[in-house]
């Protein structure tokens, strides 16, 4: 399998348009902020609205419109254009809601031809003074937006993220590699203990080597991507970091625990049985505890990745990709230090 | 003769030696009473939060101490010849099942002594009796099979801190989280599950242990 090419020179075009596609697609155009987030029933305001990536001043017409799921709409009466990137909205809200509640949570869509369309979910509220559901339906006249302006194959706008919803091809792939890499060193150790070869006791440790790493460049990835999101590189409080810090330990130690042998065979079946014992113990610290505990990570509480409403058919376009590239490359690691190691003791024999 | 009976036999074997020779129990308790007097001693303060995490380091490097004697404290020698007579996993069980009494009964009475001497805040005696054994079976599941891995190099002492600590970590927080909620203060109605985890870590390792250890007694 390790002189075979074919996988190799797959991984290199994987990874090539990982990286070109996954750091040229724009993002879709977004809503940073709006210099009001309520308004009551019956007012009419103007509010500012600053967008992120759009072309205000290229574009025929923009289009705003307040929205509850896609019951309530509310178009807006006059959208002026600042720039490229500010707009001034002016909504006017009628007297009463077809809503029983105190205030309800809008979000807002700001759409143009020439970007497509933009949407601040949930943010907005608009409170009112006089609850009266059925004169609010009698009043309240959901206006008719037409059809949103196509995006064209944009990756998503997310709050927060911004650009760096891109380090999803790197971060998380990464551990998927990682992941493979132990679950292939895991499948030679068991080979070892059946059948005593000492290659697959080498194959096992250069995986661990190379998935060690992997799990290294995740973490730094991750840090990165922390640092510009949750603002500072390492929380103590979120579980995934602590766990993941502990599983890279727990194979450190597999390294330790090599070194503590001089004896080929011993050294060959303690590391495979104690390799075995660690992807275990490796399993419920990534896969379980973190399952059950909350954190800032998206999917948080129950899931341990992206949930479908942080995914979508963009991003997994290049993330699929993604993991098959960079899960190639670290078994082509593998085989490479598992080459050298060969060459190396070949060359010890003859000296 | 059936496993069960060499489990038996081997368990009962462990219970002589450890009542003839009074080394380890001895020893343990030894430890325990002066790391818990130097605690009353330095007049900490502790609240419930802090008493709780107490506790679990004293009773985690108490039971290291306690399992890391499992497998050198007798001759390779002898060791062989258990070999040539029972099944290995008898061995693993047997120890395994010995270790567990054996932090049982060390737990209880590092729980006893601690409430004697700094006072006790727990407030739900079932829910952190439950937390004891589950932490007396991971722990002798982990430690016995850590043990059985570094007593085959020769600076086995070190090497167990630096395979055993990773790997109990899980467990250990688990712990804090369950014997938390038997304390005042805090109350979280998922408890339960928590319980069931723990149980789910602790017969994980210990199968992957079972499955293992047959590879690993051979010389």
């Amino acid at each position: 399998m390790e002189k075979k090419l074919w996988w190799k020179l797959l991984c290199v075009p994987i990874l090539i348009y990982v990286i070109v596609v996954g750091l040229s697609t724009p993002l879709s155009p977004g809503i940073t902020s709006m210099s009001q987030y309520t308004a009551v029933t019956g007012q009419t305001f103007t509010a500012r609205v600053t967008t992120y990536n759009t072309f205000h001043t290229k574009a025929k017409e923009v289009k705003a419109r307040l929205r509850k799921d896609t019951s309530l709409t509310i178009a807006a009466q006059n959208v002026k254009v600042l720039d490229d990137n500010n707009i001034e909205v002016t909504f006017s809200i009628p007297a009463f809601m077809p809503s029983s509640k105190e205030q309800e949570r809008f979000s807002l869509d700001v759409d143009n031809d020439f970007d497509g369309y933009g949407t601040l979910p949930g943010k907005f509220i608009i409170k009112q003074n006089n609850i009266d559901s059925l004169k609010g339906a009698q009043v309240w006249q959901n206006t008719n937006f037409g059809d949103l302006s196509e995006r064209g194959t944009n990756f998503p706008f997310r709050g927060l993220l911004f650009e760096t919803i891109r380090n999803t091809f790197f971060h998380v792939p990464l551990w998927f590699g990682m992941l493979f890499l132990f679950i292939g060193a895991t499948w030679n150790s068991f080979m070892y203990l059946r059948t005593q070869d000492q290659d697959r006791d080498r194959r096992a440790e250069v995986m661990t080597m190379v998935g060690l790493v992997f799990g290294l460049l995740g973490i730094v990835t991750g840090m990165i991507w922390a640092k510009s999101t949750w603002g500072t590189y390492w929380t103590w409080n979120e579980i995934k970091l602590n766990m993941t810090a502990i599983a890279l330990l727990i194979y450190f130690a597999y390294f330790v625990l090599r070194n503590a042998f001089d004896d080929l065979e011993k050294r060959a079946r303690i590391a495979a049985v104690y390799n075995m014992f660690a992807f275990v113990a490796a399993l419920i610290l990534i896969n379980v505890i973190p399952r059950m505990t909350d954190s800032l990570h998206p999917g948080s509480g129950g899931n341990p990745a992206f949930g479908s409403e942080d995914m979508d058919n963009t991003l997994r376009m290049v993330f699929y990709p993604a993991i098959i590239g960079w899960t190639l490359l670290g078994f082509w690691i593998a085989t490479i230090y598992y080459r050298t190691l060969n060459i190396e003791e070949k060359y010890l024999e003859q000296e | 003769m059936n496993t069960f009976q060499e489990i038996w036999f081997l368990f009962r074997k462990e219970l002589t030696l450890e009542f003839r020779q009074k080394y380890a129990i001895s020893g343990i308790l030894l430890y325990v009473f002066s790391t818990i007097f130097v605690v009353y001693t330095s007049t900490f303060d502790a609240g419930p939060k802090q008493w709780n995490i107490l506790f679990w380091i004293i009773v985690l490097f108490a039971s290291v101490n306690t399992a890391a004697k499992s497998f050198v404290q007798e001759s390779g020698t002898r060791q062989l010849y258990y070999y040539s007579l029972v099944n290995p996993v008898a061995i693993i069980i047997s120890k395994m099942l010995y270790n567990t009494l054996l932090l049982l009964a060390l737990n209880f009475l590092a729980y006893g002594v601690f409430s004697l001497v700094l006072g006790s805040p727990v407030r739900d005696l079932q829910l952190f009796f439950i937390a004891i054994f589950l932490a007396s079976l991971g722990f002798s599941i982990t430690f016995t099979f850590i043990s059985a891995i570094s007593s085959k190099a020769d600076n086995s002492a070190s090497l167990m801190a630096i395979l055993g600590f990773p790997i109990v970590i899980p467990i250990v927080m688990e712990l804090v989280k369950v014997s938390q909620n038997a304390l005042p203060g805090t109350f979280d109605s998922a408890i339960n599950e928590d319980i069931m985890i723990l149980l789910a870590i602790d017969l994980m390792l210990g199968g992957a242990a079972l499955m293992l250890f047959p590879f690993l007694w051979r010389d």
